[in-house]
């Protein structure tokens, strides 16, 4: 009778103790900026610039092709069905709330997430397994300020960039689509920028470092959870990713919620 | 008599039949440990760097405990040992000239220019150079286990703790390992002190090794 309550209460303890031990994670990697040894910022620096290359800079075509393609789809058709009952003018709003607030931080974090989230976490679980975890250790190296702490940073200064990136492509490929619409460019700018207020850019600045917070702790808190076996690696790639994505969605609903 | 490098004072090892383990490895000496796989003669290496905990008893390195310390404090006191885990523990996206050179980057205040200069020499003595800008996934067993002794050795440590170092080498290289660990001759014996933990020890090396114990059902026994 109490059988299936006494399993229930433990998966939810279960539940709850690792996001608690997440929490303790995301704090100590934040703590970490703070107690990086002035030697070691110098090799931190170097995995940090890698980093950024992979997670930012590599990340950039797909970025634009998602946020041209979502932008320049959801803006056409818009357009033309807007126009016909003479609602043009909400297409502003459409942009701003829909693309530039909502979507743009969601997808990017997606993207981002999916592409170095899994990436972070199978590294670092291989760190793990291959016993390179334990060298830096007893090497008196902190792997949280060699191993988490440069992949912290970079995703969250990649996410943030490429948020705004995603953004100013959306906005230009909307442009190519209201031409392409027969509406003039003076129109299409003057109907987006009348919709977009310091508010929106900044929720959407506030969505990128935190989504970028998130895939810079989830996807290192379970690569560095695994134990001495191999077959944790893709385990641990798959929390990360399914972790940083329900962790970013109740963020963004969060967002709305408060906002 | 000073402070022995490392001891062990009534540590609990292994999984079936625990062992009670005291032992002292004395300054200037190599000592060994062997055991098979279950004995858990591999955890002594890693109770003496705190990077596991004993369930019972305490380990004193160079007079400290470092699972007493704070963790800051301890990475800190880590530098003063040379570390060989088993397997290498070599980063597998650094060069062996990255790795060797990673605990002194990170580790102290020294100009890259003074770093080069450490790493040149210590590529040199274990015959590394030619390698030294691959990965190591690009080179053998015997150049990996040697580039790792490289990176313990970084900081010219008094004490170094080498975790099955012997698996998997020829006779040769493992003779040569050993001689570099031990850092050469003083009148007292052995420059470094040298605690290793393994599963065997090749026939030659006995000589060179001072004490030797065996760890088999939960009883640590001398071996000479």
């Amino acid at each position: 009778m109490l059988a299936p309550i006494a399993v229930i209460g433990t998966q939810v303890a279960r539940q709850v103790a690792r996001v608690g031990a997440l929490a303790r994670f995301s704090f100590s990697a934040f703590q970490a900026w703070g107690t990086l040894p002035a030697a070691g910022r110098r090799v931190a620096r170097r995995v940090f610039l890698n980093q950024l290359w992979f997670t930012a800079l590599q990340a950039i075509p797909l970025v634009i092709v998602l946020s041209s393609i979502l932008s320049f789809l959801v803006i056409s058709q818009a357009v033309r069905e807007l126009g016909r009952i003479g609602a043009v003018e909400l297409i502003g709003t459409l942009m701003v709330v829909a693309i530039v607030r909502e979507l743009g931080p969601l997808l990017t974090a997606l993207a981002v997430a999916g592409r170095s989230g899994t990436a972070i976490a199978a590294e670092l679980a291989t760190n793990k397994v291959m016993g390179e975890v334990d060298a830096l250790e007893g090497m008196g190296i902190d792997p949280v300020h060699y191993l988490v702490l440069p992949r912290f940073g970079a995703a969250i200064v990649s996410v943030f960039s490429l948020t705004i990136l995603f953004d100013g492509v959306a906005i230009l490929a909307g442009l190519v689509a209201a031409l392409a619409n027969d509406m003039s460019a003076a129109h299409y700018f003057d109907i987006v920028l009348r919709s977009l207020a310091f508010r929106d850019a900044s929720v959407t600045l506030i969505k990128g470092l935190v989504f970028g917070t998130i895939i810079g702790t989830v996807p290192s808190f379970h690569g560095l959870a695994v134990r001495r076996a191999a077959t944790e690696v893709p385990i641990a790639s798959s929390h990360a990713v399914v972790g940083s994505i329900l962790a970013i969605f109740l963020c963004s609903a969060l967002f709305v919620a408060v906002s | 008599m000073g402070v022995p490098p490392l001891s062990f004072e009534q540590v609990t090892v292994g999984d079936g039949t625990p062992s009670v383990v005291s032992l002292e490895v004395p300054g200037h000496r190599a000592v060994c440990v062997l055991g098979d796989e279950a004995s858990g003669v591999g955890s002594l290496g890693r109770y003496a760097l705190a990077l596991d905990r004993p369930p019972t008893g305490r380990v004193l390195v160079l007079g400290e405990n470092l699972a007493e310390l704070p963790r800051r404090a301890a990475l800190a006191f880590r530098r003063r040992v040379g570390y060989l885990p088993a397997g290498d523990g070599l980063l597998q996206n650094l060069t062996l000239y990255d790795n060797v050179a990673l605990p002194l980057r990170f580790g102290s205040d020294r100009s890259e220019i003074d770093i080069d200069g450490r790493i040149q020499v210590m590529l040199t003595m274990l015959r590394l150079q030619h390698v030294a800008k691959l990965r190591p996934a690009r080179v053998n067993e015997e150049e990996r286990r040697r580039a790792a002794l490289a990176r313990a050795l970084a900081f010219d440590p008094e004490l170094v703790i080498l975790e099955q170092p012997f698996d998997g080498l020829t006779t040769r290289a493992a003779a040569q390992l050993l001689e570099l660990a031990r850092g050469g001759e003083l009148a007292v014996g052995a420059r470094r002190s040298v605690f290793i933990v393994g599963q065997s020890l090749p026939e030659v090396l006995k000589a060179r090794v001072e004490l030797r114990y065996r760890l088999a059902r939960g009883r640590l026994e001398p071996e000479n």
